[in-house]
């Protein structure tokens, strides 16, 4: 599943992060690779996001949580 | 190890970059600590500002450069290049590392890009008030020791203490220089890093950096490869970007885990305020109810502080006419003081509290931390104009100055999305807007001043949002949805800041009238006041006169067919407070904005023509605030688009937009009503 399908309140260990080359290397700048715990927060229902991730939000556009491969944290 | 330069007068000399993450506090630091001795540079050869200030510590004079802020290293944005290419710069001795404590995690990615580019670096914890009221605590014991014994310093840029502190640390750190290598990428990358170490020593013998150069190759970082064209092709296969980004990552984890206890007890308080502020449903009306109360209390509250700015106007102006009366001046410079020039300028300064309010609100929205959360809640909207929720930043700074809204821009990926924001960005209503609007709605519509002067705010906001979609439209343009921006936690404002940022604005209107609007004032009356045949009695055989009759024609359509509202619309665009100056310069009016002179306009425009009713104000102040921005906005323009063709597409664009919609309002308006 992509971080796009994800619920408001659920944690995330992202899989893979499949954006332009550009933007990948921002979020990986940001902390988002591989094996890191995301938790959405809050979004619009098709829409933007907000997530945390090691201790800071980030508000993400559809088309790059569209990207972000994830698996549910049980 | 490295050595104090020493100035001939004998005292060290070091210059310290501020580097750090947006938001970490690094300007409110960087005010802290040169305090009053701050200097705005422009610097040459590069587009974004950076700021040069002083300080003093013991024996030794500091320069501080406080730089744009960055999540790393890499040169993907403007930001990143400029802060990257300056602590690269050999001019730089240390480097002070600002980072915001409770997001320790993420802010420690930059300190081990820095550390590793072999300059001593002092690490400042700022924003430990924020760490202790979530119930955390950082061993500040352990963290230096994990950084390979740099400094670390707990500061607080808000309360402004330990600055003493700071600034030894860097004396001292920088006379015993940089930490050695801490973070090692396991085998096969460093034995890969150790030979590009030496091929980068062999043709580059003189280099500082090595190791980080070696990294960056590692990283096939487009600008060191460029730099550095030595043939790496039997060592690099591949980027190893990932990897290098990861065993960071990696090493802050067990970082984190060592120096961070109680992690995440109470977050909760920006989360809360977040499911109201950031809700799907509610977002957008509260952001626009915001805005109304913004500029609620910029009208009705300015108002009720104005009172004393009148009072002190036509005492000067009195005083003035009365004291040059009898030094027996000419009546050529009574009339050039008094009516020129109090007129001109003292009428602009009336607005003084209208302003300042203004200017105060927005960077209390700025301080607190929502403006991130309105690129967030105006994604949907913005990204149907083919542009990103981060584009209406500038656009909400418009509504305070649109010059450095146009150079906000710059926070926008590419340079397409960047020309569309300029483009709509002076549809704004920026606070020198604001006198026309105080003005005219007061004169024509007595009961409802404020509805009619906000309700400029909205049509700026509205033709600036179909402008962006019928661009989009027009190039067949994909939905943009790649909004990515960092929301800050919510704090309390600072106070200084706040003073800071509205003293500035204050300063720049100041300026602003003593030299802009006090030149066109002068120009103003010279062109009113005399015509071919020398000083006229009626300002109707002036030059200006001549001018504004050859525009009359094409602003009749608009409702607005004088002479003299086509010299005041002439001389806005010097800036656009002139228009009022202009009207208060006209008809001899000493403050324009009293009931007085208010009474005095209309009288004369009514002389003039008779029918010029609230339909024609109303045109007008569409026609204001639609047409082409005042010549700082344009060469903003230029400067930051690079293009006088663009820059001069978009003024004829917004001209002819401002004239059609004071056409539509009043032959639709005029029918009506």
């Amino acid at each position: 599943m992509t971080l796009y399908d994800g619920r408001i309140g659920a944690d995330y260990e992202v899989r893979g992060v499949y954006v332009e080359e550009a933007v990948t290397r921002r979020l990986q700048a940001l902390g988002i690779n591989d094996g890191t715990t995301v938790k959405i927060l809050n979004r619009k229902r098709k829409g933007a996001m907000i997530i945390q991730v090691r201790g800071t939000r980030l508000a993400l556009g559809r088309h790059i949580s569209s990207c972000i491969e994830v698996k549910e944290e049980a | 190890m490295a050595e104090a330069k020493y100035s001939q007068n004998g005292r060290g000399q070091i210059r310290v970059a501020f580097v750090g993450n947006p938001n970490c506090g690094k300007t409110t630091l960087f005010n802290a600590v040169t305090g009053s001795k701050l200097k705005v540079a422009n610097w040459p050869g590069v587009t974004v500002e950076k700021k040069e200030g002083y300080a003093q510590y013991e024996d030794c004079d500091l320069t501080i450069v406080d730089t744009p802020g960055i999540y790393s290293l890499t040169c993907y944005t403007i930001e990143e290049k400029v802060t990257r290419q300056c602590v690269m710069d050999d001019e730089i001795d240390a480097i002070v590392n600002v980072v915001d404590a409770s997001s320790l995690e993420r802010n420690l990615y930059l300190t081990l890009q820095l550390l590793e580019l072999g300059k001593p670096v002092v690490l400042a914890l700022n924003m430990m008030d924020i760490v202790e009221e979530r119930g955390m605590e950082i061993d500040l014991h352990r963290l230096p020791e994990m950084l390979g014994g740099i400094p670390v310093v707990s500061v607080s840029a808000a309360k402004r203490t330990g600055l003493g502190i700071l600034l030894h640390a860097v004396v001292h750190h920088y006379e015993e220089g940089p930490a050695g290598n801490i973070l090692t990428y396991g085998e096969e990358l460093e034995a890969k890093i150790a030979k590009l170490e030496v091929m980068m020593q062999a043709r580059f013998p003189l280099h500082s950096s090595v190791r980080w150069h070696a990294i960056k190759l590692l990283e096939y970082d487009e600008d060191v490869r460029r730099e550095h064209p030595i043939d790496v092709t039997n060592v690099v296969d591949r980027s190893y970007e990932k990897d290098i980004i990861q065993a960071k990552y990696r090493y802050i984890e067990t970082i984190v885990k060592e120096v961070l206890f109680h992690k995440e007890k109470k977050a909760a308080f920006t989360d809360k305020i977040d499911r109201m502020l950031t809700h799907p449903v509610w977002g957008v009306p509260i952001f626009l109810l915001i805005m109304c109360c913004v500029f609620f209390l910029t009208f009705t509250v300015g108002d009720f502080l104005k009172a004393g700015f009148e009072v002190a106007l036509s005492f000067l102006s009195d005083e003035a006419s009365a004291l040059l009366t009898a030094m027996r001046c000419a009546p050529w410079l009574i009339s050039l003081v008094v009516d020129g020039i109090i007129a001109g300028v003292g009428g602009i300064l009336t607005f003084i509290p209208n302003i300042v309010i203004l200017f105060f609100a927005l960077a209390l929205l700025e301080d607190s931390g929502y403006m991130s959360r309105v690129a967030y809640v105006m994604d949907g909207i913005m990204g149907k104009a083919g542009l990103s929720g981060k584009a209406f930043l500038p656009m909400v700074l418009g509504f305070g100055c649109t010059v450095p809204a146009i150079m906000a821009t710059r926070a926008l990926e590419t340079e397409r999305d960047r020309r569309k924001t300029m483009l709509i960005t002076p549809f704004m209503s920026c606070s020198a807007r604001l006198p026309i609007y105080v003005l005219f709605s007061e004169m024509f519509f007595p009961s409802h001043p404020s509805a009619a002067a906000f309700s400029m705010y909205a049509i700026g906001m509205i033709v600036a949002i179909v402008v962006a979609l019928a661009i989009h439209g027009y190039e067949k343009g994909k939905i943009n949805d790649s909004l990515l921006i960092e929301l800050p936690e919510y704090k309390r404002p600072n106070g200084r800041t706040i003073g800071i940022y509205v003293w500035t604005k204050l300063k720049d209107y100041l300026e602003k009238a003593g030299t802009t609007i006090f030149i066109a004032s002068i120009i103003i009356w010279f062109v009113l006041n005399f015509g071919i045949h020398g000083m006229v009695a009626d300002p109707s055989d002036s030059f200006g006169a001549a001018i504004g009759r050859g525009l009359v024609p094409l602003l009749a359509p608009a409702g607005l067919g004088m002479w003299q509202i086509a010299v005041a619309l002439i001389s806005g665009i010097s800036a656009k407070e002139v228009v009022v100056s202009s009207f208060a310069v006209l008809f001899g009016v000493v403050n324009a904005n009293s009931q007085s002179g208010m009474q005095t306009i209309i009288s004369h425009i009514n002389a003039q023509n008779p029918g010029f009713g609230a339909v024609n104000a109303y045109a007008l102040m569409v026609f204001c605030l639609l047409y082409v921005p005042c010549a700082a906005t344009i060469a903003t323009v230029r400067k930051e688009s690079g293009s006088w063709r663009f820059t001069a597409k978009m003024a004829v664009f917004q001209l002819l937009l401002a004239w059609a919609a004071a056409v539509v309002v009043y032959q639709i308006g005029s029918r009506l009503f």
